[in-house]
């Protein structure tokens, strides 16, 4: 996807890298070996305090694992399910390239997919990947929120086999670990395993650290650590630059105080001057680079870059974050306890030496900004309380942090801020809403705005106040499209561009998409065609792809209505390319376009094919509506195929979803459907009420024609014509048009029916709509063979329409005797029998001497051939298509 | 809500500001005290969580009535 001014916050490669054993590390190979054994179960789980070496023990174990390993490491800022993921699949990515592009960048988009669609999709991305690989995610408890651990609870239960997953973390995750342990599918290291023995502290200190303890002062060292690998290690570094080594043990191990606090304050003292300096104020940084900290910590004598080498050489718990020893980390534990001493430092009376840490965050803000990181400058500057520079890092060049994956941030920032503050501020009110609104709490925006405007003095004071009313007036025509209001959608957004800075892109492509949808609810096609045209035209320009796509799906809509097929087919291919392999609503509603396009011109096997998979990918989303569209779709080519039965069980389950999700709009659409369902059924009773209750003009005048009051019919299709004329509706006027031939021959007038078909033929022939007449069976058949003996013009779409009606006379009658559109292969057949006579998939796998992944591959095939989701459904399906 | 949060080993007086304020007080048996008022569960949970970063034991944790003494948790 072409992303420039958009650009999401990017992604941070050193948090995908795995940390290189040391070469110096203790051997650990009971661990080692209890981990390898683990990876025939889903998970294991690697659960200790700081400091016990959880992460030095992983990457000792990955690197000789003998599977393809990716590394996530979490921090606070992914505790949000959306940038979870967005991490997941780039930590993915590294051992299966290109594995859910598309769902990255719909993640990092202004209108992320909800967290349980993107992770249903990610499963089925996983369960494609060609290895069996290893996922870490190593920090957990940094992440542990609830929204992220519904996430990951989702990620565990439906984990495909080809992903084994290892959480390394500082408290238990909250996952049904009781369930995995007694079904063998969790392997567990926690404290107790991890702790020195004895004889691994004694080559910790003797081997590793270069010391040389008796026995004994190893064994009192052990006792007072209780073998925790960060005291040890502190110890060391302690006794490293003294010549007393007794004396320090008898000192440390006579004290009552807390092991850091003792050790940290010895190893500090050990350093020279310059070095503490360093320490303390770089403790600050998540992460670490030379140009960074000196940047940040400004000692002279200690120049970044060198000074990271040494501590790393020294072992002072630096962590390197890439192969190019370019960016570390410290010891989370080690960088708590610096920071800690950085506030003593600052705050004692002699003191004012050490710079206080909102200089120190103001500092590094400016370096990441200068390196265009500018989600980091934003953190620093709101951990520096600099609200005007937080702000200004907000707003960015033209395209706002949160429209580009970074919400969660912003929103928890300015939560935090007392309303002074947002006051004096007037831009972050309206940016608060603007979050709001994005994360689907739209109660809480107008008051949001209310608050902007009344800390807003002169709204036409200069650009600036005038492009934050412009905003304001999108963000309630956002608030007003809602609730489908489409006057005040029209009005805000009008006043939206009339304010809005020309160069403020973002809002302007969204406020003129928004004012298509309204001109779309009032009917006016043209006005809609238009601001689709113009929002996709300036989105695309400007880089804003989801709004390009938005945008593109309204402009193919409109076609489509106004019968420009052709047109419409474009507009919704090119969507489904502008997303890649996107799983948003966008591509269902795609997929729906297609299907109806295809049922127009008559492939009724493409519009199922199109129509099914708008409907799965519809499926994979909560509180969307596109299920409906497909589902009536999926009806006309039952019907189209003479099903009448299992047209009227998709209508019944339409009518069901809409109910139970209150999608009512949607009834009338559905009456329409089942007008037409229960007057093959020869229901007129039933066909006539329906008409009459939801007040369908098109569906009177069939019932009276079936009920033989021609006359009736065309006195209700006359001024419906006329309305729709008026409005320029060009589908509408073509059905208009054909049920009025159909009328006017059933009252006699065979001359008339036969020039008003000749017109409609003349605007359907264009663009090849083929249906519309063929659906109305044999009494249009007859009109047109009366057309072709008249001898008229129309000759070559009269002969497609002929064709037409032959092929449907040739076609089975039910769908039973032609019951896949693609027939099941041999093995597919072979393994939907195992599958009928009750084996599990592992079962199969052993049976026929193929690797599970080969089977979940076939079976997700045999579904999808059966157009089912699950196991019982597919039984049910073969023994109804007695494919056995 | 007075809360006693007892944890292992003697920890810095200086640690009083991390901890939100709590006193501090180093007990005979080798062990610290955190005491004062937490807002709320909240914060409650986050003073475990900065007990749990920092590696140390936790041994138990209390709610107290004002006034009373210190009563074993």
């Amino acid at each position: 996807m072409a992303y420039n001014r958009s650009m999401p916050t990017s992604i941070l490669a050193t948090k995908l890298f795995i940390p290189p054993p040391r070469p110096s590390a203790v051997p650990r190979p009971r661990l080692l070996t209890h981990l390898s054994a683990g990876l025939h179960g889903k998970l294991t789980l690697i659960s200790a305090p700081a400091g016990f070496g959880k992460t030095t023990l992983l990457s000792a174990w990955v690197a000789g694992c003998g599977r393809p390993v990716a590394w996530l490491s979490l921090d606070t800022a992914d505790a949000d399910p959306s940038r979870f993921l967005v991490y997941l699949i780039a930590a993915l990515q590294t051992v299966a390239p290109a594995l859910g592009d598309g769902l990255l960048a719909a993640l990092q988009s202004s209108q992320p997919p909800q967290p349980d669609a993107a992770a249903a999709a990610l499963v089925n991305m996983i369960a494609a990947m060609p290895h069996d690989s290893v996922l870490v995610l190593d920090d957990y408890h940094a992440i542990a929120a609830q929204p992220v651990d519904r996430t990951l609870r989702f990620l565990l239960e439906h984990l495909p086999p080809a992903l084994h997953l290892v959480i390394a973390t500082r408290q238990d995750p909250p996952l049904p670990l009781a369930r995995l342990r007694a079904r063998g599918q969790l392997t567990e290291l926690r404290a107790a395993d991890l702790r020195f023995t004895p004889a691994e502290a004694a080559g910790f200190l003797n081997q590793s650290m270069g010391l040389d303890l008796s026995a004994e002062a190893i064994s009192a060292l052990e006792r007072r650590t209780e073998g925790w690998i960060a005291g040890l290690q502190l110890a060391a570094l302690s006794m490293r630059g003294s010549s007393d080594t007794g004396g320090f043990i008898r000192s440390f191990t006579g004290s009552h105080r807390f092991v850091m606090d003792y050790l940290v304050e010895e190893v500090l003292h050990q350093l020279p001057e310059h070095v503490q300096a360093f320490l303390l104020r770089t403790a600050i940084l998540g992460r670490l680079c030379g140009p960074l900290c000196d940047a940040v910590a400004r000692v002279p004598a200690a120049p970044g870059q060198e000074t990271l080498a040494w501590l790393e050489r020294a072992n002072l718990f630096l962590v390197p974050l890439d192969d190019e020893r370019r960016w570390y980390r410290y010891h989370h534990l080690f960088a708590d306890l610096l920071r800690q001493q950085l506030r003593q430092r600052a705050a004692a009376p002699q003191g004012g030496a050490e710079a206080d840490e909102a200089e120190l965050h103001a500092r590094a803000s400016a370096w990441y900004e200068d390196t265009g990181l500018e989600l980091e400058a934003f953190r620093h500057a709101a951990a520096a309380n600099d609200v005007a520079r937080a702000a200004r890092l907000i707003a960015g060049g033209g395209m706002p942090l949160h429209f580009r994956g970074a919400v969660a941030p912003v929103l928890g920032w300015l939560a935090s801020l007392p309303q002074r503050t947002l006051d004096a501020h007037p831009a972050l009110w309206v940016t608060y809403a603007s979050a709001l609104s994005m994360t689907g709490q739209v109660d809480s925006v107008e008051a949001k705005l209310q608050a902007a405007e009344a800390a807003l003095p002169d709204p036409e004071a200069d650009d600036t106040a005038r492009n934050l009313v412009g905003h304001i007036a999108a963000l309630r025509a956002f608030l007003a499209a809602t609730q489908n209001q489409v006057e005040p959608i029209i009005a805000q957004s009008r006043r939206a561009l009339e304010y809005l800075h020309p160069d403020n892109l973002a809002v302007r492509t969204a406020t003129i998409w928004k004012l298509g949808i309204a001109y779309r609810l009032q009917g006016d096609r043209a006005a809609a065609a238009r601001s689709f045209r113009e929002a996709a035209a300036l989105s695309q320009e400007s880089g804003n792809t989801l709004i390009a796509i938005w945008a593109s799906i309204g402009l193919g809509q409109v076609q489509e209505l106004d019968l420009q097929l052709h047109l419409a087919g474009e507009t919704y291919r090119r969507v489904l390319d502008l997303g890649g392999d996107l799983p948003g609503p966008a591509a269902s509603d795609a997929h729906l376009g297609l299907a109806r396009i295809s049922y127009h011109w008559g492939d009724l096997d493409a519009a199922e094919r199109h129509g099914c998979q708008g409907r799965d990918l519809a499926r994979q989303m909560e509180s969307i509506d596109t299920s409906l569209p497909a589902m009536l779709l999926l009806a006309r080519v039952h019907l189209a195929r003479g099903d009448v039965g299992g047209a009227a069980a998709r209508l019944a389950e339409a009518e069901q979803f809409m109910r139970r999700n209150d999608f009512l709009s949607w009834a009338p659409e559905i009456a329409e459907a089942r007008v037409l369902t229960l007057l093959r059924q020869g229901d007129h009773a039933a066909a006539a009420a329906l008409a009459q209750t939801y007040d369908l003009p098109q569906s009177q005048a069939r019932v009276l024609l079936a009920q033989g009051d021609p006359a009736a019919a065309l006195a209700t299709l006359e001024p419906w014509r006329d309305h729709v004329e008026a409005r320029g509706w060009a589908d509408e006027r073509l059905r208009a048009m054909v049920l009025q031939a159909l009328a006017l021959h059933a009252h006699g007038d065979g001359a008339g029916a036969l020039g008003l078909l000749g017109e409609a033929l003349a605007l359907a022939e264009p663009d090849g709509c083929v249906r519309l007449f063929v659906d109305e069976g044999p009494p249009m058949t007859l009109l047109l063979r009366r057309l072709k003996d008249g001898g008229g013009m129309m000759g070559e779409h009269l002969h497609r329409l002929l064709r037409a009606f032959g092929a449907q006379h040739d076609a089975p009658a039910s769908p039973a005797a032609h019951p896949l559109i693609e027939p099941l292969s041999e093995r597919e057949r072979e393994i939907l029998g195992l599958i009928v006579a009750g084996l599990a998939n592992q079962q199969i796998a052993d049976q026929l001497t193929i690797s599970l992944n080969t089977v979940l591959y076939h079976t997700k095939n045999i579904y999808g051939k059966l157009g089912v989701n699950r196991r019982p459904l597919a039984i049910a399906r073969a023994r109804e298509l007695n494919l056995m | 809500m007075n809360y006693h949060i007892r944890i292992e080993g003697h920890l810095d007086l200086q640690w009083a500001d991390w901890f939100d304020g709590l006193l501090i007080t180093h007990e005979a048996s080798g062990d610290t005290l955190l005491s004062g008022p937490v807002v709320d569960q909240a914060a409650l949970y986050g003073l475990l969580c900065k007990v749990r970063d920092l590696g140390i034991t936790l041994i138990s944790v209390a709610r107290v009535e004002l006034g009373q003494g210190d009563e074993s948790c």
